[in-house]
This record gives C-alpha cells, sequence and structure tokens, in this order.
C-alpha cells in the first residue's frame, strides 16, 4: 500500500499528489443510490481501526471536475447534504461520525424497526393506504419471533407429543410463508420475496395473541371466539399487502391460500388441548 | 531473532473476534452437546436457533464491519425492486485492517457452514427430519452471511478497480502513475 509520505519526484508534482490525496480520502467507495425519501438511519458501527489521517470533509465533498467520479461523496453531517441519497452508506464513509456509535444502538435501531413494522402491518394507520410503500424496510427478526412464539405456545398447550407439535407449527409456518409467496410470484404478481415474507410473518401476530389466551384459558368457546377474532384480524392486517401485490382479477386466487394458511393454523390452536 | 517475531501483529479486535467466534462455537456446542443432555427436542431447537441467529445479526451488523470493513443489505427502492447494498471501507481503511482479523472471520464463516453440513448429513442418515430442520435453518443463516460478505467483498474490489481506473486515466504525469502503482 503506499505510504503516503513519499517525496515526488518532481517539485511540481507534489501539488498532483495532493489532489490525489484529498480524492482518496474525499471519495469514499460508496455505490451510486437513487434519490428516496430517507429510511430510519441505519446504524453504524465505530471501526476501531484508527483512521486518524483520513480528514474529515468539511461539506459534501467537490470532487475536483477534472475527474469524472462517479460515486457520490456522502454528506458527513447529516442535515447539510440535498443530495443525501442513502442513510445507510453515510457515516461508513466518513468515520468520525459514526466512531461514536456503540453496538446498543443498533440493537436499539433494529428493534424499533420491528415494532414500526408490526404497527404497520397489524394496526390501522394511514400508511396502509400505499401497500408498496409500506415495509419497505423489511427485516425477518419480527416474523422469526412470532414463529417461535407461535410454535412455543402450540407447544406449551399440547399436552403430549409436544416437540413434534413444535417442529410441525415451524415448519408448516415456515414453509407456508415461502409458499404463499411462491403462489403471488408466480401470479405474476409485483412482490418481493422477502417483504412478503416479512409481511406473512408480521400477520401472525394476532394469532400469537389468541394463541396466548386459548393456552391461558381452556374453554373451547372461548377459544373458537378468540381464534375467530384473531384470524379476522390477521386477514384483514394481510388483505391490502397481498391484494395490492396481484392483477385484480388475480386477487382470491392470491388471498384464497392466505385465508387457508390461517384458518388451518386457528383450527390447529382451538384442537390442541 | 525473537524481537522481530514479537513484532508480528496480533488481533486489533480481540472482543469482537471473540464474540464473532462465541455465538458460532455455542450454537454448534449446544446442538451437538443437547444431544447428549437434554431430552426435549423444543429446548434444542429454540436455543440453537436464536444463538444461530444472534450469531448472524452479529456477523452482519458488527464483526463484518470491524473485522474486514464490509456491510451488504437489502433495501427497496421507490420503484418497488428489491435492492442489494454492498459498502466497504475506503482503500486507505482497508488496507489497513488487520490480517488475523480478516483471516479468522472469513475462515469462521466457512468453518461453520461447513460444520453444520456435516451435522446435517449425520442427521439425515438417522433419519430425524426434526434434528435437519435445525440443521437447515442454522445452515440458511451461515450460508446467507457468507454469500452477503464475499459479494460485498467482490463489489468492493470492483469499486477499487473502476476508482482507480479511473483516476489513471485522467491523470497521466509519470509520479502520478508512481503514486497509483502500489494502490
Amino acid at each position: 500500500m503506499s505510504d503516503n509520505d513519499t517525496i515526488p519526484l518532481h517539485p511540481s508534482s507534489q501539488s498532483d499528489i495532493d489532489e490525489i490525496e484529498s480524492l482518496i480520502y474525499a471519495t469514499p467507495s460508496a455505490t451510486v443510490l437513487p434519490a428516496r425519501p430517507p429510511s430510519p438511519p441505519r446504524a453504524t458501527i465505530p471501526i476501531s481501526v484508527p483512521v486518524s489521517t483520513s480528514p474529515t470533509p468539511p461539506s459534501p465533498s467537490p470532487v475536483p471536475p477534472s475527474i469524472p467520479i462517479t460515486v457520490v461523496p456522502t454528506a458527513p453531517v447529516a442535515t447539510a447534504s440535498s443530495t443525501r441519497v442513502t442513510i445507510g452508506s453515510d457515516g461508513f464513509g466518513s468515520p468520525p461520525n459514526t466512531l461514536t456509535e456503540p453496538v446498543w444502538d443498533t440493537v436499539k435501531r433494529d428493534l424499533s424497526r420491528i415494532v414500526s413494522n408490526l404497527k404497520l402491518v397489524v394496526f390501522p394507520n394511514p400508511n396502509r393506504e400505499d401497500p408498496g410503500k409500506a415495509l419497505r424496510d423489511w427485516d425477518l427478526w419480527g416474523p422469526f419471533f412470532f414463529i417461535v412464539f407461535l410454535g412455543l405456545t402450540l407447544s406449551w398447550s399440547a399436552s403430549v407429543k409436544k416437540s413434534e407439535v413444535f417442529a410441525v407449527a415451524f415448519a408448516v409456518l415456515a414453509a407456508g410463508a415461502v409458499i404463499l409467496t411462491l403462489n403471488v410470484l408466480l401470479l405474476g404478481g409485483h412482490i418481493i420475496f422477502f417483504q412478503s415474507l416479512s409481511l406473512l410473518g408480521y400477520c401472525l401476530f394476532p394469532l400469537d395473541i389468541g394463541a396466548l389466551i386459548c393456552m391461558l384459558k381452556d374453554n373451547v368457546i372461548l377459544k373458537i371466539v378468540v381464534v375467530g377474532i384473531t384470524l379476522a384480524w390477521s386477514s384483514w392486517a394481510a388483505y391490502p399487502f397481498m391484494s395490492a401485490a396481484v392483477n385484480p382479477r388475480r386477487k382470491a386466487l392470491a388471498l384464497y391460500p392466505v385465508f387457508l394458511m390461517y384458518i388451518s393454523v386457528g383450527f390447529l390452536i382451538i384442537a390442541i388441548d | 531473532m525473537d524481537r522481530t517475531q514479537v513484532v508480528e501483529e496480533n488481533y486489533a479486535n480481540p472482543k469482537t473476534c471473540l464474540f464473532h467466534v462465541l455465538f458460532k462455537g455455542a450454537a454448534l456446542a449446544f446442538y451437538i452437546l443437547s444431544a447428549l443432555f437434554v431430552n426435549n427436542f423444543v429446548i434444542i431447537f429454540v436455543v440453537t436457533v436464536f444463538l444461530s441467529a444472534l450469531d448472524f445479526w452479529v456477523v452482519k451488523n458488527v464483526s463484518g464491519r470491524i473485522l474486514v470493513g464490509l456491510r451488504w443489505w437489502n433495501e427497496i427502492n421507490d420503484l418497488g425492486e428489491s435492492v442489494w447494498k454492498f459498502e466497504s471501507l475506503d482503500q486507505e481503511s482497508l488496507a489497513r485492517m488487520n490480517k488475523k482479523d480478516s483471516w479468522l472471520f472469513w475462515w469462521t464463516l466457512y468453518l461453520t457452514a461447513g460444520a453444520w453440513v456435516i451435522l446435517g448429513i449425520f442427521s439425515l442418515i438417522r433419519f430425524q427430519a426434526d434434528y435437519v430442520l435445525v440443521v437447515g435453518v442454522c445452515l440458511t443463516l451461515s450460508v446467507a452471511n457468507i454469500i452477503g460478505f464475499t459479494k460485498c467483498r467482490k463489489d468492493a474490489k470492483k469499486q477499487l478497480q473502476q476508482f482507480a481506473q479511473q483516476t489513471l486515466a485522467n491523470q497521466f504525469t509519470s509520479s502520478l502513475r508512481t503514486a497509483f502503482t502500489v494502490v
């Protein structure tokens, strides 16, 4: 790796070397990204390798006009740049900003993303009108927790064959989510695979609540009522996203398997004793 | 001479290296040992998969950045398309990355995936479908990280090449070329 203290071969080239050095430090390798409304800022981890020699560019780095670099310099100051195209890459290329951010912040950020995704999918809110934009920041942690929780609840409720119940519940839910997503994709729908997985996982939240209640109270009538309510809630949660993804004439084809899966999970909850 | 040998670099981030290895090792150890001690499949499943998921998160968000200076994630842009984003430190910092750190990072990733494959084969041989499920989930998480970081590293190299080519093409004084030959 070049040692930047090299003595230039010719006195006049020092300025060129300076120019190049400023280029190296000023333009981090960032991908060019389309402008989009900022998503929740992503946590960045302090790099403990000392990067003391790289000066923080004071403003969105002015690229010397002679060099047509296509990378977009990321703004070190969060609010300064109007061309701040991505939150994700900021801070990573300009270390001093994020060196102070600890791991706990990343954890908090991920947790808050789970909560916001949950609120978006399961509870009534204005963003449901535009399903394409919702769940833009998909994550699979929420679905993971909900599926495991549902499996655990079912397993606890079962008096025999607990392990099988758990394994079956987990496998059915996971495979079901994947198959439902494939179903939408094969029907010519426009949905991202992981976004749909994430959505179907979050829509399990009402069924989780239903299963929990059923586990605590063992009354059959109560179970049927509770499962019916939570089933309707789950279906209502999943409906706009799934139906928006496909051609209107094929809406029923896409939605019917979703209802079927939730109904079968509901039966599983009722039938477990 | 002992003096010169002491100068070789040590791990620059021992705590991160520890965490990087900790959850992987814990998941594998728990899975292997639990077959001997714990009768309850549910516990084995949940704990192993949870440790694997934690490991996935740690590798992706913490040790990837600190040990090798790479990061990858997926975003959905305005057009509703899924875009994989890769990010790497600039050349200066990348070159300063501790060699031992990155060696540990990559090799433990590969070894863990290999270990899960072997364990999966054992489970298959014994026809234990539920254990295959556990191994399948853990393997998926490991492989996802491997693929993500490998793509990220390739992307970083490609960007580096592009950057170097562009600057080379525009600067044609000989002193600049010598400044860049070692990039």
